[in-house]
């Protein structure tokens, strides 16, 4: 009976705040998600030409070989990709929860790191260490072990792997811990062998959430640029497809880049729909009433346990160690000479400051538009479900499928004639950002509301506050741990995006991963690491401000990447 | 001090008639109690007097004003929560000065308020507390300190007891209960308890299936049901499907209800004869003691009994039929076991008659409807 009214909620006439705040969310939505997204459909679906209803790009798709090659090579690299990151997850996840691993904390802290740190610094640090150049191949090629440079597949999967395996052990280690201790000790207790109690019980209930990792890993291999951008040589993926065919001086088709954007949406939509699916059929509501307890090892089980945890978190800090050591190299312009020193940040400081201040300026702008819009709308989704809300909640969803490359496409071609000339400003750059995050910021904050007794609000209502009133001094009070913690975890993200900012950017709007980007291609690797570094310091600074603030940053990682 | 006028409200929850035809009317300084089993729309009752949903049809009046289309935070009524629904982060003396501060009282004479309404809930030197640091108890006490610090037109409850353990619950009802008296506010309290709602209350309307069934004092309610829905719902009752069967024995002006193997002499509504009744009468209107001579005077074979301190009650087998009876104070402790064999009588006019189909009273002849009374005051 405490549920909320279908029709209107509340006596009084007319529209307050909260009618406001829809209609804001449908304008946002339809002027910087349809409109962009619909000139990608019909750049996809007319010609060039004539300006005609045409289906020759999607023909030309299928009938190409160069093409459906992309989409094969996503597909592998995606696949091997979830394959990777389910055999480095799971078993730290395991281990880490059900042994006593010394220093699982830092473990911990270690693989968030690297599954927040900017996207193409894994595949950047791979290139210096087993590139053409790579310090580590030229090594062991004089040790007389010769390997090929790791350009291509191979190195995509390498780098994406080792970034993004923490989606799995993170959702994974939350489903172990999750599991009321009694449910084991019900198996054992009716003679089920720990073996059999492990394969029949632990693992079917923590399998929903090994999917879930497995979706996400699947959908951010899919639609990672950077990393294939800068390790991938000539195996084109889609994102990077799309991107070479928007922006190719010599041919430039963006009516192919488009049809090349929606196939990306299209996968995309399908792993949303099978995520959707996947999480709906298998729900356990646990009682946790007895929290599982770790396990003591001894001798070899232990000392092995501990070797396997640790080998598979050195390997994903490996490159954001390499990269750090890599900053503070004396360089020569684009060659590294003995010594060190703080050169390639001298370099950045006095070079090239502009980059690191519109970073930060535009991140800072884009966090104040998420956590303030992103709280309004997470409201009107959570505690005003009226007709309006129903259909603007899954719009609000839409940047989940849209890849960083296909939203600067869609913005480029929008916003670069009447009645909005964007293109080249700062504006657009934070806008892009901003887009990226609403869904995340919308989600967090709805679920935070979820968690507070809608009484609260009545009470406040009750006691003669009007509504606006009641949300600044009840609702938001209550809420403001969620948004600080989901402001920080954006500004990171932020600061780190590529792909949308990549295609967007003009000289006085180039960020630090564009830069970074631009020095890794040109060979400047001394500035590419000091400014890699900083971002990383950055990362570290919020992930560490977020476990002060609410105490799990790993949460906090998994909900914002 | 305000009157309640509610008439003809309806209140639909999509396809679901949540509220139908109500119609109330409640005095100044009334204590008014919404009873009936979750989901019969007390709670949408309450919730739309407070302005939290939206009826579709009728009027709501505090006083001489109609309320129906005011906004919630303007109806100046004070709710308390079943959840007890405390700022958690705020102190108690912030969630009490809350209301206040909303209605720009000056600085002194929100803290005048504030340490009265503290004082009458018990809850002195509790000020900068923070709600995590309070017992449930006194939780709700901050929750009603808090609606009453704004002097509302009516104070609202909703389930505000149901959180708590069953000594607790005796001790705050009778504080409310003082506390409404006091101060004089008409107030709506909604409960599910019928126990509580019997102690507490100056007039109590059960409700079911989203109508008012009856209103009436306590006592009303009680022994005088206006239908089988009222009678089952408050305090416990045996029923007896049968018939009359045509003038009794036993004296003048009663028939004979039959049902199975059992008569019993009834106070005969007219025109009820050949037509299926069904009888009710409650486990403690058994007489224990009763004359020679008496009416429907009854024994039979005790098949249970349970032992509940002051009380014993036994289910006693008598035709066919299975009928609880009580005993009370020293009778209780004489306990007899199942097996042993019980008499008691049963006084025609505690039998209640009522049409098993509609579930509406017949009434013997003469006999008064306390409907309209209850309604129309």
């Amino acid at each position: 009976m405490s549920g909320f009214s279908s029709n209107r909620r509340g006596a009084g006439k007319g529209p307050d705040l909260w009618t406001f705040v829809t209609l804001g969310g449908f304008a946002l939505v339809l002027v910087f998600l349809v409109y962009p997204l619909a000139d990608v459909f019909r750049y996809s679906f007319t010609d060039k030409e004539t300006g005609a209803l045409s289906l020759a790009n999607w023909a030309e798709f299928l009938g190409k070989k160069y093409y459906l090659k992309a989409f094969l090579h996503s597909m592998v690299v995606a696949l091997a990709t979830t394959g990777l990151s389910l055999v480095l997850g799971i078993p730290l996840a395991f281990f880490t929860t059900r042994y006593r691993i010394r220093g699982s904390a830092l473990l911990n802290t270690l693989a968030v790191l690297a599954l927040l740190s900017p996207p193409f610094i894994g595949a950047y640090s791979w290139v210096t260490m087993l590139g053409r150049n790579g310090f580590l191949r030229l090594a062991l090629a004089s040790l007389g072990l010769k390997l090929p440079p790791i350009y291509g597949p191979l190195g995509i999967i390498l780098a994406d792997s080792l970034q993004y395996y923490p989606f799995v052990s993170l959702m994974t280690a939350g489903a172990l811990t999750t599991i009321d201790r009694s449910i084991e000790e019900a198996s054992e207790n009716l003679g089920a062998s720990s073996f059999r109690t492990f394969f029949r019980v632990t693992i079917p209930l923590v399998l929903p959430s090994v999917t879930g990792g497995a979706l996400i890993t699947f959908m951010m291999s899919l639609s990672n640029f950077g990393t294939p951008m800068i390790i991938g040589g000539n195996y084109l993926v889609l994102p990077t497809l799309a991107y070479n065919l928007f922006t190719s001086e010599v041919a430039e088709r963006p009516g192919m880049a488009s049809t090349v954007s929606l196939i990306l949406m299209l996968c995309a939509s399908l792993i949303i729909a099978l995520q959707q699916w996947a999480s709906s059929r298998r729900k356990y509501a646990s009682m946790l009433v007895n929290r599982p307890v770790r396990k003591r090892l001894r001798g070899w089980s232990s000392a092995l346990a501990h070797a396997l945890c640790y080998l598979i978190v050195a390997l994903s800090t490996l490159p954001l160690a390499v990269v750090v050591f890599f900053s503070f190299k004396n360089t020569k312009g684009p060659v590294f000479v003995p010594g060190f020193g703080l050169e390639s940040y001298r370099q950045i400081f006095f070079d090239v400051p502009k980059t690191v201040t519109n970073s930060f300026l535009f991140s800072l702008a884009a966090v104040v538009l998420i956590a303030s819009v992103g709280t309004l709308l997470g409201f009107v989704v959570a505690r005003r479900r009226t007709r309006a809300v129903k259909v603007l909640d899954p719009l609000l969803m839409i940047p989940y499928i849209v890849p960083g490359t296909v939203l600067g496409i869609g913005y480029i071609v929008a916003f670069n004639r009447r009645p909005f000339f964007l293109v080249g400003t700062a504006t657009i750059v934070v806008m892009t950002y901003f887009i990226r995050r609403l869904p995340y910021s919308v989600r967090s904050a709805s679920s935070i509301l979820k968690q507070i007794d809608p009484a609260l609000e009545e009470a406040g209502i009750n006691l003669g506050s009007p509504p606006g009133r009641t949300f600044r001094t009840v609702t938001l009070p209550l809420m403001k741990a969620g948004i600080v913690s989901g402001a920080i975890m954006s500004w990171v993200t932020s600061m780190n995006e590529l792909s949308a900012s990549l295609l967007l950017y003009v000289g006085r709007t180039m960020t630090m991963p564009i830069k970074v980007y631009l020095s890794v291609l040109d060979g400047f690797f001394g500035t590419a690491s000091a400014m890699s570094t900083i971002l990383l310091l950055v990362t570290g600074l919020a992930l560490y401000l977020v476990n002060r603030w609410s105490g799990s940053g790993a949460e906090a990682a998994v909900g914002a990447a | 001090m305000t009157s309640i006028r509610i008439v003809g409200l309806e209140k639909r929850f999509g396809e679901v008639k949540a509220l139908s035809e109500v119609n109330l009317s409640i005095e100044k300084g009334e204590f008014f109690t919404l009873l009936g089993p979750s989901g019969c729309g007390k709670t949408t009752l309450l919730r739309t007097i407070a302005g939290f949903y939206r009826q579709d049809r009728g009027e709501i009046w505090l006083g001489e004003e109609r309320v129906d289309e005011v906004p919630a935070h303007r109806r100046d009524t004070g709710m308390v929560f079943q959840n007890y629904a405390v700022f958690p982060h705020m102190t108690v003396f912030e969630n009490v000065a809350y209301g206040l501060r909303v209605r720009k009282l000056p600085k002194a004479e929100i803290e005048r308020r504030v340490e009265a309404s503290l004082r009458t809930v018990h809850l002195e030197g509790f000020e900068a507390r923070t709600p995590d640091q309070l017992s449930g108890g006194q939780q709700q006490r901050v929750g009603l300190a808090r609606a009453m610090a704004i002097e509302p037109r009516v104070l609202l409850f909703d389930e505000p007891l149901s959180n708590l353990d069953a000594k607790l619950r005796v001790e705050m009802r009778e504080e409310i209960r003082a506390v409404q008296k006091a101060l004089g506010i008409t107030a709506i309290y909604v409960t599910h308890d019928q126990e509580e709602a019997l102690v507490i209350s100056d007039r109590i309307a059960v409700v079911s299936g989203g109508r008012i069934q009856q209103v009436g004092s306590p006592w009303e309610v009680y022994k005088d049901p206006a239908n089988l829905f009222v009678a089952s719902f408050v305090g416990k009752v045996n029923l007896l499907d049968g018939e009359l069967a045509g003038p009794s024995a036993s004296g003048p002006g009663l028939g004979a209800f039959r049902s199975g193997g059992l008569e019993l002499a009834v106070q005969a509504p007219p025109g009820a004869e050949g037509r299926p009744l069904r009888a009710a009468f409650r486990p403690e209107d058994a007489d224990e003691n009763p004359a020679p001579g008496s009416p429907n005077a009854l024994r039979g074979r005790v098949a249970a009994s349970s032992f509940l301190g002051s009380v014993a009650s036994y289910e006693v087998e008598i035709g066919g039929s299975r009928i609880v009876v009580e005993r009370h104070g020293p009778a209780a402790l004489g306990a007899s076991g199942p097996g042993t064999e019980l008499a008691f009588a049963l006084p025609p006019e505690r039998i209640l008659l009522f049409d098993p189909a509609s579930g509406s009273r017949l009434r013997p002849e003469g006999a008064a409807s306390p409907e309209g009374r209850g309604a129309g005051r």
